[in-house]
């Protein structure tokens, strides 16, 4: 007996030394290569363009979307971003000394972008996408510093995170890392600021796809660690109560998208698909709506691969004798703003036909609008979009079942309706 | 405008409507002007946002304001309304004879100047007053209260301020509608 104790206690104490091994020689941060140029002896002309293009590397990351503050600062922290574990905040990357980041160098900017880890040695929560931004140029990294630096400091405390035990405790992330943080590539990738002319545009594309953009943080599903399954890449999956779509080649050629909607989808906010909503309109007003159109371009060529998209699934006008119940629910509550046909009305309401949402596998996205309504759009330039109305209180659970059904069916191209369940208890 | 045509029937001001066969796709604001000549609810924006065209929706839980420009007679169809029409007092011969106690805290206040908007001013006060009935709130509570309710009705004569006080003194001198509790607005930090 007490000979299995020691073999216990000696197990124990020999994983404790070998975690201990781990942590203290494997864990830290990989190579910080040198800056891209001598900050600290910028002329006032070099700094201004270094201001200039860290304020669009800001944009393409989609920095504020995170970090500004519920009062609408920008960089000052606190948008609360909900796990199944927990909560994380945006935290107060503004150049306050006592807040912020204002002792950050650009290397340790480049320790937090890529590894995780801040010049104290705690670990990010993978919240801060550095399992994407891991490929970030050096050139992007010390123009974004110079930028960030140059911003006005908001002294304000950043919110901690509200995470459950076991996840609260942070030096648990650097084994997470070990095993799910990708390693900067061997050859460094051009950057935003450090690419050529010349350069080949899908390079690009994926630069801004791939590491910028974190697209795939919310558009590729998540495994029991909560890390992205790498074989599943732009599937799609429900994040933070919505469906973030299948963006892959097919998944888009799938629902009839083309790589110049994509473009207008990103650059407006709006295309024959639809509107934006849930967490892709702060996507738009924070990042897409400020990128060139030929970075637009770049993303959408090489997000849709130009596979040729099928045709959007056929108007099926069997379904109003198939459904009529919806029928009636959609003439009586839809169509004084979608129209009769589905045909929509410029900026007021979405056309139904070739409708995203109506085409999903998953209701979900589909029976949050129609319960919850959408605000008012301001898109870009003069272009917007009505308030749509929240129905929750007129209709019941039959009635949301039968109209979810009739959009799947006549505009989405389903058959078969849904059980009430099944649009109900839509896993969110 | 489709050609497939629904047999329609509701209730109107309390009055049941003979059914009719109407185009399926009609909007509930042009079946009260064009087959009933009930030309009180406006047309503003035709989209449901401006609220000229609001009309009491009697629910079975109780008074609801719907936009009738977008709402169609397909929904409408068994339902029970009540238009602008509806809220005053009439005698035998249809003559008005007394208004409803919003209706007159309007005039009084003199709320509006060209009038466009206050069909559906009518519909929004109405309907909450008729709620506050069943569920008073605390009288500290009333100017948010009204706010809220009124808040989406657009005026373009400006006459904003003076609807919500008419409002406000309807609720506040009608016996029911309000409690002496501490005002939610208060407790809040």
């Amino acid at each position: 007996m007490r000979r299995i104790l020691l073999i216990i206690v000696g197990l124990f104490a020999f994983a404790t030394i070998a975690a201990v091994f781990i942590y203290v020689v494997f864990t830290g941060p990989g190579d910080i290569p040198p800056a891209s140029r001598d900050l600290a002896n910028l002329s006032a002309q070099d700094r201004f363009e270094m201001e200039q293009q860290g304020e669009y590397v800001a944009r393409a990351g989609d920095c504020v979307a995170c970090h500004k503050s519920s009062d609408g600062l920008s960089l000052a922290g606190g948008t609360p971003m909900e796990t199944p574990v927990g909560t994380v905040y945006g935290s107060n990357i503004t150049p306050s000394r006592d807040h912020g980041i204002a002792d950050y160098s650009a290397d340790d900017l480049y320790r937090a972008m890529v590894y995780g880890i801040t010049p104290e040695g705690t670990h990010l929560y993978p919240a801060m996408p550095y399992t994407s931004y891991h490929a970030i140029s050096r050139a992007d990294n010390d123009a974004l510093w110079v930028w960030l630096m140059a911003q006005n400091p908001v002294d304000r405390e950043s919110r901690p995170a509200e995470m459950m035990f076991p996840f609260n405790l942070r030096p648990l992330l650097a084994f997470w890392n070990l095993i799910y943080r990708p390693d900067p590539p061997d050859q460094p990738i051009a950057g935003l600021t450090d690419s050529a002319p010349d350069d080949d545009p899908s390079e690009r594309g994926r630069y801004l796809v791939e590491v910028l953009g974190h697209c795939s943080e919310c558009h590729t599903p998540r495994n029991f660690a909560y890390a992205r399954k790498t074989d599943a890449h732009f599937e799609g999956t429900v994040i933070e109560g919505a469906l973030a779509p299948d963006i892959t080649p097919a998944g888009l050629a799938r629902r009839g998208w083309n790589a110049d909607d994509l473009a207008q989808f990103l650059g407006t906010g709006l295309s024959p698909q639809g509107v934006m909503t849930f967490r892709m309109f702060p996507v738009l007003n924070h990042s897409t709506k400020y990128m060139t159109p030929e970075d637009l371009q770049a993303v959408a060529h090489y997000l849709s691969k130009d596979v040729p998209p099928s045709e959007p699934p056929a108007h099926r006008p069997e379904a109003i004798a198939q459904n009529s119940e919806g029928h009636q629910l959609y003439l009586g509550l839809c169509a004084g703003c979608h129209g009769s046909d589905g045909e929509g009305r410029p900026f007021g309401s979405i056309p139904l036909q070739g409708n995203t949402s109506a085409m999903f596998d998953n209701p979900l996205n589909l029976v949050r609008v129609i319960r919850e309504g959408i605000p008012a759009r301001h898109l870009t330039g003069d272009q917007r979009m009505q308030e749509m109305p929240a129905f929750d209180d007129t209709l019941d659970d039959d009635d949301l079942t039968a109209l979810v059904n009739y959009l799947r069916q006549r505009w989405g191209g389903h058959d078969a309706p849904l059980a009430a369940s099944q649009v109900i208890n839509t896993p969110g | 405008m489709s050609d497939r045509m629904l047999t329609i029937s509701m209730e109107i001001n309390g009055t049941p409507t003979d059914p009719v066969d109407l185009p399926e796709d009609l909007m509930l604001l042009e079946y009260l002007q064009e087959y009933l000549n009930l030309t009180g609810t406006r047309y503003g924006c035709g989209q449901g946002v401006c609220r000229a065209c609001a009309v009491i929706h009697d629910a079975p839980d109780g008074p609801k304001v719907v936009p009738a420009c977008i709402t169609g007679v397909a929904w409408a169809n068994g339902r029970s309304f009540r238009t602008v029409e509806g809220h005053a007092t009439r005698d035998d011969q249809g003559a008005i004879t007394q208004l409803s106690a919003i209706q007159q805290a309007f005039l009084d206040h003199f709320s509006f100047q060209c009038s466009y908007c206050t069909p559906g001013f009518v519909a929004s006060a109405t309907a909450l007053v008729e709620r506050l009935e069943t569920a008073p709130v605390a009288r500290g509570d009333v100017e948010e209260v009204v706010l809220k309710a009124l808040n989406g009705n657009i005026c373009r004569c400006t006459g904003y301020v003076r609807y919500l006080e008419a409002a406000r003194d309807v609720i506040l001198s009608t016996p029911g509608l309000t409690t002496e509790e501490v005002a939610i607005s208060d407790t809040a930090t």
